[in-house]
């Protein structure tokens, strides 16, 4: 476990979970059962990784942490909040303590890199002061300084990544949730990525990072979770992609 | 309070950007609103019109004479004109003599001739009323029935036939005024609330966004809503404009036909007030109605 590692950490923050999952189970309108039992808690500081193969339930679970879904069974507690019965108008606060990389970006197509990246910041604190010196300080930080007054269509895949990822840190977030952050990456940009989210995990940010990325996650050598038919099968202090002799997932 | 202004700010700058970004859109939606504004300003207004060429009709018609009997002494005519004139749906009441009402007769060719071939005045001296209300004609004539020092034979010149097809045709105008802009108001509502709702669902998946990344309702809300208003503020301008021109030529018909139709400036700019006002509430109200289904994320 990340905190493990550092025990002068682990007291500092007294080793509370910032997330955790009490039998959660989520079954779609279509009948599709996406998570059975799973029974989970992330603790202030963590840097977990989320694998699984594809439709094992990783979106599902990044979508109901900030209530895009609603759990059909169980409880989830964000900051000793219990989640899944808050009241609608209590949903902006709580998405507000995410940083979030969906899966599909969720960039607005009618607003410049600048634009997307400034509105999450103009959401959480409007009135926001050096709002363009912080959005331009973070676009430099993913590598993308010169493409600030472009518009998301006239971006390639893993530039459109990048800006999801500025948007979600921008407002430098408690928890960090990233759903294929480099799923469009080059080993490079992607190794950067990771390298960034260590950075921003070392200064206190809790980080879930559901990947494919076999090679990252063997090398960080962090928490692992895997998940197979909605079901969470491993949960691994220093883990890796497969466990030691599976040949695939 | 600079949070307050920011998040203001940001409104405001939204709706001038979505406004410009989905100009077609946009566009159609203060096309519809206008032609609705107009109807509704065209239709209050002829009904105005119509309604004060009939009042005036009115005030012509709401005059009743009460033929004195030639018995009645000089101090019960005072008498009965003081009680009148004190009477609060009295106007005014003038005394017409025996002579006078002669001399006015007498403008007829035909009754001069036969005035002078009887060689007394048959005719009666009158009071003559002015009075305020059309339907309070007929008290007047009863009161003037049952007074002793009224002409026994006709008490009053009082017709309820043209008085009652005057009263009915001004009540069915208002009534199909009323119901005309009642109707249009309710089509307006629902062609609004559709358009909006058509160039809100063109946004939806940036409402989603938006929500996802924490912002409140009203976040999302404020700029849809100024800009329902800033739409609806043009709707009622350009429809003012022609509602106003077209009244204008309306008012000076009417008077080529010599019908008594002032240019009305005080409901000119009641009713642009109005038409602004009917504007900034359909627009704000259609587009928080158009943004709510969107906004269950
Ligand atoms: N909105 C939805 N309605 C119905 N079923 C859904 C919906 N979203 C996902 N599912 C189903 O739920 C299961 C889990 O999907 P999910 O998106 O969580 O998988 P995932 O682990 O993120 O996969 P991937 O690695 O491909 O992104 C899949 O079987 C999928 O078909
Ligand atoms: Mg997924």
């Amino acid at each position: 476990m990340a905190v493990a590692e550092r025990p002068e950490v682990a007291m500092q923050l007294n080793l509370r979970p910032v997330i955790s999952f009490h039998g959660v189970s989520k079954v779609y309108p279509t009948g599709t059962v996406a998570l059975r039992d799973v029974e989970l808690a992330v603790l202030q500081g963590d840097f977990c990784f989320l694998v699984g193969a594809s439709g094992a339930g990783k979106s599902t679970l990044v979508r109901l942490l900030i209530r895009e879904e609603v759990a059909s069974t169980g409880r989830i507690f964000v900051d000793g909040q219990e989640i899944t019965r808050m009241a609608r108008r209590r949903l902006p606060k709580l998405r507000r303590k995410f940083g979030i990389v969906f899966q599909d970006y969720k960039l607005l197509s009618k607003r410049t890199v600048a634009q997307n990246v400034a509105f999450a910041l103009q959401v959480t604190r409007p009135g926001q002061r050096h709002l363009r010196e912080k959005v331009e300080e973070v676009l430099w930080i993913v590598g993308l300084e010169d493409k600030v007054d472009k518009y998301p269509d006239e971006l390639s895949g893993g530039e459109q990544q990048r800006v999801a990822i500025a948007r979600a840190l921008v407002h430098r977030p408690r928890i960090f949730v990233a759903d294929e952050p480099t799923g469009n990456l080059d080993p490079d940009t992607s190794w950067g990525i990771v390298q960034l989210l260590l950075q921003i995990n070392h200064r206190g940010t809790t980080v879930l990072m559901a990947t494919h990325n076999r090679e990252v996650v063997d090398l960080v050598r962090r928490r692992v979770i895997a998940i197979e038919g909605g079901r969470v099968i491993r949960d691994e202090a220093q883990g890796s992609y497969l466990r030691p002799g599976e040949a695939t997932l | 309070m600079r949070r307050i202004l920011a998040a203001l700010w940001f409104s405001i700058k939204s709706a001038g950007q979505n406004f410009r970004r989905n100009l077609g859109v946009s566009l159609a939606g203060v096309f519809t609103m206008g032609l609705i504004l107009f109807l509704v300003g065209g239709a209050l207004l002829f009904t105005h019109s119509v309604n004060s060429i009939l009042q005036a009709q009115q005030a012509n018609a709401s005059k009743i004479k009460i033929y004195l009997s030639d018995s009645a002494s000089l101090a019960s005519i005072a008498d009965f004109q003081t009680r009148l004139q004190h009477d609060p749906r009295v106007i005014s009441v003038s005394f017409e003599s025996k002579d006078q009402a002669a001399k006015e007769a007498s403008q007829d060719p035909d009754i001069q001739q036969a005035l002078s071939t009887l060689g007394s005045n048959p005719l009666p001296a009158s009071l003559n009323l002015d009075i305020k209300q059309l339907t309070d004609l007929a008290r007047f004539d009863q009161m003037a029935k049952s007074t002793p020092i009224a002409d026994k034979t006709t008490a009053t010149d009082y017709n309820p036939d043209v008085i009652n097809k005057l009263h009915t045709v001004i009540n069915i105008i208002e009534v199909v005024g009323g119901v005309i802009a009642l109707i249009l108001f309710v089509i307006s509502l629902v062609i609004i609330m559709n358009t909006i709702r058509t160039a809100v669902y063109a946004r939806r998946t940036e409402i989603e966004i938006m929500k996802l990344v924490g912002a409140t309702d009203w976040f999302v809300r404020w700029p849809f809503i100024l800009e329902g208003i800033i739409g609806g503020v043009l709707a009622a301008v350009f429809s003012g404009g022609v509602v106003f021109a077209g009244y204008h030529v309306f008012v000076q018909a009417a008077q080529r036909s010599l019908l008594s139709l002032p240019f009305d400036g005080s409901y000119t700019v009641t009713l642009l007030i109005l038409l602004v006002v009917g504007g900034v509430c359909v627009g704000a109200l259609g587009s928080y109605m158009g943004v709510r289904r969107f906004l269950s994320v």
